[in-house]
């Protein structure tokens, strides 16, 4: 199978499975706060519904074209990421160096989900933005800089590659092979939430504060693809962490037959991965403030995953 | 969005509208929030949006008919306005009910208190970004919905006042009931409690908000707003009304000197517990009797002579005060009514000034202000345009 088709199957399968993890985060989300919840499907039919409403722009906006595009190329991009991952995964190869376009993609789109909310015009969309800004600065340095670790005890920028490397070197789950793998995997674990708006860390949208933020002047397909941006974002990075910290088909591979059990073997740690980090957090805590956010990621994951970076450079 | 500080400095000062409507606010009152980045500049208050012409209306009818109109300025603390307007009633027409009725009342009293409280401390949670704490305290408060469900037949507006007594007395079952869910409830506000102790609460809540003793006192602000700021006040103490003055053993007045916003949440989680004592003994030395004077409400109503009165109660939100003045032919000539949220918004403005932008919504709740029983005045000024309705252009940038 060629890296285009493997491209293409996944394409579809990325917006489903996204949202469905979606529609499963806020029904366990609910559960835990003795709430009935919303079907599972919710998320599929919301952005159905959204998909079909007109679009309005604000007379604010300080370009229309730009405050239509945003959202097509903040879903585009994130799906694009996360196809990258899954094509990778369906086609068992790579091309060297996707780890750098998937966290560029990443960046991208949220990137693109600041500036549409900002050339809104209004003003909690400015705030929102340069809160989420802040954000980047405090998440972004630590996820990459993990990543890095990995990569440099792989010797290799290719997902593929650092998968079969590990595998190759025998033990059941690459985070526990070295101190230095458990601590980058410790810090790309806890920059997710950030990663993901979700509270404590979803500061740059707060509902109370400023309203969603950046998705405040959006309604309609904008909003729709905007929900279905952060969804796949949050679904690249929860497979992402799952398939190179827990890869676990390594241990149930004389038991997976088809290529469609080795996509399901990754895809259920990486829902469980989901609710671990975006789901539990969001339940049991209250939202920090921009400063404390960044001081708590500053504090913490920063040095772990310069000391990972360190500690797999001496291999370790 | 550009503005220049007076030492020729440039800064960049974003003024943005905090409500009328807005997520964080339950009710429409549009503060004007002038910003440097995220810190607070200066804030300006401004009510009117849900101005509903109560008082006028109390003046066109019959004292009964006012006494259902009084109990809706307020969903949440309707027990309070009747009791409180039916009191002055009462001082005129020199009726006196009977001893169980004021035990009554005050059981509806304190159950009200609680059911607040917990409303309140949802909404705090809400404010902060967690769900899960509002999700809780809800849930706890729907048992004392379902109390007043059974004494009264009413889960909000409540009918429990008439003049001279009360409507509905309360039977042996009853009683039990309540004690069982007053257990319940205790654990409940136990976990409630915790939760608000976790770190993550403390961080957003501490030192947020603060307004000292001294400031307090001269804003005149009352209430739990008052008592977390370490005024020593509480109407239920200094003036007692209804069944408070043989109940004065049963409750201490609660009382935090930090003046921030977790103090004036701690106060309110504490009262709660206060409320609960109060009805154990309520239900225990409840008195025998009538609950109601046995002649018929209306001829009651037409012996009230003219004469005026103002009457006290301690709301679940603070003092609250009505001025009745009545006609002598069944009506009001007058009816003053200065709700706890008055003089607790006075406070908003230190309290805000030099917070955060994500402190606002914290704050604002957290002196649980009631907009749409404190908008009793519209100040309409037709010669200068000073005064003017929140438009479009105001709610984007200049």
């Amino acid at each position: 199978m060629s890296t285009l088709a493997a491209l293409l199957i996944s394409i579809p399968i990325v917006p489903v499975a996204a949202l469905l993890f979606e529609g499963i985060d806020r029904k366990i989300h609910a559960k835990m706060q003795r709430r009935i919840g919303p079907p599972i499907l919710q998320p599929i039919y919301d952005f159905i519904k959204l998909s079909l409403k007109e679009t309005i722009i604000p007379e604010t906006a300080a370009s229309s074209r730009i405050f239509r595009v945003v959202p097509i190329i903040s879903a585009s991009t994130s799906m694009l990421a996360a196809a990258i991952i899954l094509g990778s995964l369906i086609e068992e190869a790579s091309i060297g160096g996707d780890l750098i376009v998937v966290f560029y993609l990443l960046a991208l789109s949220s990137i693109m989900i600041m500036i549409g909310g900002s050339s809104s015009g209004n003003p909690y969309g400015a705030i929102s933005f340069s809160r989420k800004m802040t954000m980047l600065i405090a998440y972004e340095v630590p996820i990459l800089i993990s990543v890095l670790s990995v990569a440099i005890r792989c010797r290799s920028l290719a997902y593929y590659d650092i998968i079969s490397l590990q595998r190759s070197s025998g033990s059941f789950l690459p985070i526990f092979n070295s101190l230095g793998m458990f601590l980058a995997g410790a810090t790309f674990l806890l920059c997710i939430p950030a990663a993901a708006d979700a509270v404590p860390f979803d500061i740059p949208e707060a509902k109370t504060e400023i309203v969603h933020g950046a998705l405040i002047e959006y309604g309609g397909p904008g909003l729709a693809l905007l929900k279905l941006a952060k969804s796949t974002q949050n679904f690249t990075l929860t497979l992402l962490a799952s398939t190179v910290f827990f890869y676990t088909p390594s241990i149930l591979e004389e038991n997976l037959i088809l290529k469609l059990g080795t996509i399901v073997a990754c895809l259920l740690p990486s829902l469980l991965i989901w609710l671990l980090t975006i789901t539990l957090p969001r339940t049991i805590f209250a939202r920090l403030k921009i400063g404390q956010a960044l001081k708590f990621y500053w504090s913490f994951p920063l040095p772990l995953s310069v000391l990972s970076v360190l500690l797999s450079l001496i291999r370790i | 969005m550009t503005g220049k500080t007076g030492d020729g400095e440039e800064t960049r000062r974003l003024r943005f509208p905090f409500g009328p409507i807005h997520p964080a606010l339950k009710e429409p009152v549009s503060l004007r929030v002038t910003v440097r980045k995220e810190e607070i500049l200066d804030v300006e208050v401004a009510l009117g949006h849900v101005h509903r012409g109560i008082e006028a209306l109390a003046e066109n009818r019959n004292l009964i008919q006012t006494l259902y109109l009084v109990e809706r300025i307020c969903g949440i603390c309707s027990h309070s306005h009747t009791t409180c307007f039916i009191q002055g009633l009462e001082e005129i027409g020199g009726i006196t009910p009977p001893d169980r009725a004021l035990y009554l009342r005050t059981l509806i009293f304190e159950l009200e208190r609680i059911h607040s409280h917990l409303f309140l401390l949802g909404i705090m949670a809400y404010e902060i970004g967690f769900d899960t704490l509002f999700m809780y305290a809800w849930y706890a408060r729907e048992s004392i919905l379902d109390l007043f469900e059974m004494i009264t037949g009413n889960r909000v507006h409540h009918s429990m006042n008439t003049i001279g007594g009360v409507r509905w007395d309360l039977q042996p079952h009853m009683a039990e009931k309540i004690e069982g869910a007053m257990g319940r409830l205790r654990k409940s506000i136990q976990q409630i409690q915790q939760a608000f102790q976790d770190k993550t609460v403390e961080k957003r809540l501490s030192d947020v908000g603060v307004l000292v003793c001294k400031e307090a006192r001269e804003l005149g602000v009352v209430g739990p707003t008052a008592r977390g700021s370490g005024v020593d006040m509480d109407v239920r103490r200094d003036h007692p009304y209804a069944a408070y003055n043989d109940l004065k053993n049963a409750f201490d007045v609660i009382k935090k000197r930090e003046g921030d916003a977790y103090a004036r949440t701690e106060v309110r989680i504490l009262e709660l517990y206060e409320s609960i004592n109060i009805i154990h003994q309520i239900l225990e030395e409840l008195p025998h009797g009538s609950i109601r004077s046995d002649e018929n409400v209306l001829r009651l109503m037409r012996k009230i002579p003219e004469g005026e009165a103002v009457s006290l109660v301690e709301a679940p939100r603070g003092e609250l005060l009505h001025y009745v003045r009545t006609n002598g032919r069944e009506g009001l000539s007058r009816l003053k009514v200065r709700t706890p949220t008055i003089p607790n918004v006075q406070g908003l403005r230190p309290m805000l000034v030099g917070c955060e932008i994500a402190d606002v919504p914290v704050v604002v709740a957290s002196i649980d202000p009631c907009m749409a029983c404190a908008n009793r005045i519209t100040i309409v000024n037709t010669e200068s345009d000073e005064v003017r309705v929140v438009d479009i252009s105001e709610l984007r940038r200049s």
